[in-house]
């Protein structure tokens, strides 16, 4: 009798299972043959001299494309410089996501959630890449910019900023990344201050403590997951920004806005150098894909604890 | 001692309320000015779409007034600033679709050459000086088509993604086993995976499974545009770590007594998940629409690569206008601000919800 449950058991166990992946298969196929399977496409691409993706004539080089992308004149000579672009525009980013999200959560904390505020703030969430490139061009564009006619009639600046330049690209690019994703950094911000006892923070307060001494010894300690997780979304989206940078003109030779996005998509799409354009994406991707499932290891682990 | 201390701190709590309430007035005249500063480059974009190429040098703040056309206006200069498609004025105006218009006519000399009265080509030109944007968009017969794919293809993608992370939700709720881990894993690692790394090869994926479609190859065909069409839709709605993370999440906190109940009652699973979890899940999937939501209105590389320019969305469209030596920066500018406004409406509209959602996505991360 017990034997004869136990198979019932197990027979309904494997029935569900059997069921539950009816219902995960349909997204599941989905996802494996479009995220997962072009990995496993790129992964041995990257070996071979495949010029484009109708390209018959494939053979196999070995680690010839990774040396290139370092040592082959024409290939290095917009590899070096675009991932410089990159990685200060990384940088700069990264300090506007404080700069904007962090100061905006602390001051919004300090005078309670105001949604009309807040509804503002995330506004420029709604904008697309591309209007922000736009956007950019037509505030700072140097001889019929709003924000540059605008300044000057004011007098703040005695010539105007050109975005077309490479250190008008290199700074307001960041700003105005900044500005679209103040909204959603500082809802990361904020849902982690507010995950905070108002315990500690009452007892701080009435034990004399300094806003500042506050904000070292209570608030960050206590933010540590959200500022992983504006680390990460920092990180992913600095690396992939594309559209911004079109809207720029960087597939028309402005060589300013070519960051390595653009210099893997060329690469891909229009050189046909295909292998070499994707050895670069992965030579770059790999480590920040190391690094983002690092982060998100650990913002898990200080979830679990908390 | 110990009382003199007690006065002391409730002293330092008085005080620091005193001090509160100032610095509360100046942070709330902070987030005034800040948000003033958030509406300028909207507003600025606004005004812009109706400052055509001859005022943009001067600064505008109000839409610029209307300037009644001149007949010493040349031909080639007019189409220089107000981008005028020359086929649609001569058709506009009667002038036969042949005729040549030399660029250093003057509208005087067009008149008397095609018998038009002058005031009737005055009129006709006078709205181009401050809404040649919006009128050259909305008579580019590209413009609403594009328009069009871009909301049917958001809504067909919020309708497909809701659906499917549904379905992956009541698959791997609870995370009890160890396959419902692996793919919970498997789709968060996604939010890290950028996608300029997969963004060749799944080209070429997609691009041989277009190629086997019956059809695909001849150009502008409906099965050429429907398909590629599809192909943006499933690249949307191929799943990632936030809709799996907000269904899986959801669906596990459902008590296990209805399950239970329907399981008494003789429901078979997929009878359990239609009449109880769906009607259920209305919280989560407005969550997960309001947070794929821009993303999906706003892509712009999906529809640049995929899409032919004949069948594409409105942001390749709008990208299209600009190229290396034009100066359509009117239409463009007008354009995007197009593209803007049905998102800020949606989101003006539901602003709570992108709230709770903006606020609850930060937490799951």
């Amino acid at each position: 009798m017990m034997i004869l449950e136990r198979r019932l058991g197990g027979r309904r166990a494997t029935q569900r299972i059997l069921t539950d992946w009816v219902f995960i298969l349909p997204q599941l196929i989905l996802f494996f043959s479009l995220t997962i399977l072009p990995f496993a496409i790129g992964l041995p691409t990257m070996f071979t001299d495949r010029l484009s993706f109708v390209d018959t004539d494939v053979e196999y080089v070995g680690l010839d494309n990774f040396t290139k992308v370092f040592t082959e004149p024409g290939i290095k000579d917009e590899f070096f410089p675009a991932l410089q672009r990159t990685v200060r525009f990384t940088l700069l980013n990264y300090a506007m996501v404080f700069v904007f999200g962090l100061t905006l959560a602390l001051l919004m904390y300090e005078v309670g959630f105001k949604g009309g505020f807040f509804t503002v703030i995330y506004l420029p969430m709604m904008l697309s890449g591309l209007a922000i490139g736009f956007i950019a061009t037509m505030l700072f564009s140097r001889s019929t910019g709003t924000l540059n006619l605008l300044l000057l009639d004011l007098g703040l600046i005695d010539k105007s900023i050109d975005i077309k330049s490479a250190s008008g690209i290199s700074f307001i690019l960041p700003l105005l990344t900044g500005w679209r994703f103040a909204g959603f950094n500082m809802a990361i911000f904020l849902a982690g201050l507010l995950s905070i006892p108002t315990e500690t923070i009452e007892a701080s307060i009435v034990d004399g403590a300094s806003y500042f001494q506050r904000l070292i010894r209570i608030y960050f300690p206590q933010m540590i997951p959200s500022f992983i997780i504006a680390t990460i979304f920092c990180l992913i989206g600095s690396f992939n920004i594309f559209d911004e940078l079109v809207a720029l003109g960087a597939l028309y030779g402005n060589q300013d806005a070519s960051f390595l996005s653009i210099v893997f998509f060329t690469y891909g799409f229009q050189r046909g150098r295909l292998a070499v354009g994707l050895t670069m994406a992965l030579e770059l991707g790999i480590p920040l894909l190391i690094m983002g499932v690092l982060l998100q290891r650990i913002q898990r682990r200080f979830e679990y604890d908390a | 001692m110990q009382e003199k201390n007690k006065v002391n701190k409730s002293y330092q709590f008085f005080d620091y309320l005193r001090k509160k309430r100032i610095s509360n007035a100046l942070i709330i005249a902070f987030f005034v000015v800040y948000t003033l500063i958030t509406l300028f480059p909207i507003y600025a974009l606004f005004i812009r779409s109706f400052v055509g190429t001859k005022l943009s040098t001067e600064l505008w703040l109000t839409p610029p007034p209307l300037e009644e056309a001149s007949m010493e206006y040349q031909w080639g200069n007019l189409s220089v600033f107000y981008n005028i498609d020359s086929n649609k004025v001569k058709a506009d105006l009667g002038i036969p679709a042949d005729a040549y218009i030399q660029a250093r006519w003057t509208l005087e000399r067009i008149a008397t050459e095609y018998n038009i009265p002058e005031q009737r080509i005055k009129d006709y030109f006078t709205p181009y000086s401050v809404y040649s944007g919006w009128i050259i968009l909305f008579s580019d017969n590209q413009f609403l088509p594009a328009l069009f794919r871009t909301i049917l293809i958001t809504g067909l993608s919020l309708f497909g993604l809701n659906l499917l992370s549904t379905l992956t939700g009541f698959g791997l709720a609870g995370l009890k086993r160890r396959d419902q881990v692996f793919v919970f894993n498997l789709y968060l690692l996604s939010a890290v995976i950028p996608l300029m790394m997969i963004l060749l090869p799944q080209y070429m994926i997609v691009q041989g499974l277009l190629k086997l479609i019956p059809g695909y190859e001849v150009s502008d065909s409906s099965i050429r545009n429907i398909s590629q069409i599809v192909a943006i839709i499933l690249l949307h709605i191929k799943g990632g770590a936030l809709g799996t993370m907000i269904y899986t999440g959801y669906i596990s906190t459902i008590p296990r007594e209805l399950e239970e109940a329907s399981e008494i009652d003789g429901a078979s699973r997929f009878q359990y998940f239609f009449y109880v979890v769906l009607p259920l899940l209305k919280v989560p999937m407005a969550t997960l629409s309001v947070m794929v939501l821009p993303s999906l209105w706003n892509d712009f590389m999906g529809p640049y690569i995929y899409l032919d320019t004949n069948n594409t969305t409105i942001l390749p469209l709008i990208q299209s206008y600009t190229g290396t030596y034009t100066t359509n920066f009117q239409v463009t500018y007008t354009g995007i601000f197009i593209s803007i406004i049905p998102l800020i409406i949606v989101y003006i509209l539901f602003r709570n919800w992108f709230i709770q959602g903006a606020m609850s996505g930060a937490v799951k991360g």
